[in-house]
C-alpha cells in the first residue's frame, strides 16, 4: 500500500455506495492526474467526469480485488489513452497553450533551510523533470506520474494500467533514464 | 566493492528495488549516496510542484466555472431530478396521444354522437337530393 492510499478512510472501501464520499475523497487524485497527463483544464475536467460516471455505473462490478484508489486510477487510465489517441492533433495544440508549473512563476519549491544557491538549481532540475516527462512516450510517461506523483507503487501501476509488471518497470526505468539524461545526468 | 551504480542500479534504487550488491555500494560509497538522494529529492519535488499546481489549476477552474455561470442561472438538475423529469414528459405525452386516438366515452361526447348519427340517418333516408324535395311536394299535390 502506498504512503497515499493510508490516508484513506477504512470504511470508504466497504462504502462503494456511498458513492459521494467516495467523489469527494478521490476526485482531487484522478483530476490531477488526468491534468498531469493532458496538461489541458478542460479535458482533466471531463475525464474526471467521465471516470466517476464510469465507476458508478459499474460499481456492482467492483470485486474489492485492487484498492478503490487503483480502480479508478484505471479508469483514468483508459479514458485519457482513449482521449489522446482519438484527438492527438488537438490535444497537442491545446497542451501547447496551457500555462505549466515551469512558466510564469517557475516551479513551486518548498523552502526546506536550503541555500537560494541550492533552490534556485533545484527548481532549475524539477523543471527539467517537467519538460522530460512531457517529452516521453504515452506509457512512460503515464507509469512516471503514477509512481512519483501518484506515489502508486509497481503492482498498483500494473493494476491501474493493465499492463504486467516487469513491462511496467521497463517504462519507468526508461522513464527515469530519459528524465536523468533531461537533467543532465549521464546513463 | 562494485563501480559506481549504474543508471540501471540507479533506477532500482530510485524503485526501492536494489540489488544486494548495489545497496552495498551505496553504503560504503558516499558519491553514489549522494547522487541517490540528490535524484530521490528532485523527485520528490517534482511529486509536490505538480501536486500543487494540479491543486492551484483545479481552484482556478472551479472559479472560473462558477463567474463564466449567470448569477441567475437555474440550479442545474441533478441526474436523478433529469430523470424524473423525462418520465414525466414521457407519461404526459403518452396521455395526450392516447386522448387524440382512443374513443371518448364522455355523456357529452356521447350525445353529439347520437345527434350526428341522426342527421346522418335523415340524408340517407332522403328518397330524392335535397334539391329536388320542392318537385316532389308538386307531385304529392298533383295526386
Amino acid at each position: 500500500m502506498s504512503a497515499l492510499e493510508t490516508e484513506i478512510h477504512p470504511d470508504i472501501a466497504a462504502r462503494l455506495d456511498d458513492f459521494e464520499a467516495l467523489v469527494r475523497l478521490y476526485r482531487p487524485r484522478v483530476f490531477r492526474f488526468a491534468l498531469a497527463s493532458l496538461r489541458d483544464l478542460d479535458a482533466a475536467e471531463t475525464i474526471t467526469q467521465d471516470c466517476f460516471l464510469r465507476a458508478y455505473q459499474a460499481r456492482e462490478r467492483f470485486r474489492q480485488e485492487c484498492s478503490l484508489h487503483t480502480w479508478l486510477m484505471r479508469i483514468a487510465v483508459n479514458l485519457i489513452r482513449d482521449r489522446v489517441r482519438n484527438r492527438r492533433l488537438q490535444f497537442w495544440r491545446r497542451a501547447a497553450k496551457m500555462a505549466t508549473p515551469v512558466d510564469a512563476g517557475g516551479v513551486a519549491i518548498a523552502d526546506r533551510g536550503r541555500s537560494p544557491e541550492a533552490q534556485a538549481l533545484l527548481r532549475e532540475r524539477v523543471a527539467a523533470i517537467w519538460t522530460a516527462a512531457e517529452n516521453l512516450s504515452e506509457k512512460q510517461r503515464t507509469v512516471f506520474l503514477l509512481r512519483f506523483v501518484e506515489d502508486m507503487d509497481l503492482l498498483e501501476i500494473a493494476v491501474a494500467t493493465g499492463m504486467k509488471e516487469g513491462t511496467v518497470k521497463t517504462h519507468l526505468f526508461r522513464a527515469l533514464r530519459a528524465v536523468r539524461e533531461q537533467i543532465g545526468e549521464k546513463s | 566493492m562494485i563501480p559506481h551504480l549504474s543508471s540501471q542500479q540507479l533506477s532500482e534504487h530510485l524503485l526501492g528495488q536494489p540489488s544486494v550488491a548495489a545497496a552495498r555500494h551505496v553504503r560504503d560509497c558516499a558519491a553514489c549516496r549522494a547522487q541517490l538522494e540528490r535524484n530521490r529529492e528532485e523527485l520528490e519535488e517534482f511529486g509536490a510542484a505538480v501536486r500543487a499546481w494540479s491543486a492551484g489549476e483545479a481552484d482556478r477552474y472551479q472559479i472560473n466555472m462558477a463567474q463564466a455561470a449567470p448569477a441567475s442561472a437555474p440550479e442545474p438538475l441533478s441526474w436523478r431530478a433529469s430523470r424524473q423529469l423525462a418520465w414525466a414528459l414521457l407519461i404526459a405525452a403518452i396521455f395526450a396521444i392516447a386522448s387524440l386516438v382512443l374513443p371518448r366515452h364522455s355523456g357529452e361526447s356521447a350525445a353529439s354522437d347520437a345527434a350526428l348519427l341522426q342527421r346522418v340517418d335523415a340524408e340517407v333516408s332522403r328518397t330524392v337530393p335535397s334539391s329536388m324535395e320542392p318537385l316532389m311536394k308538386l307531385v304529392v299535390q298533383e295526386q
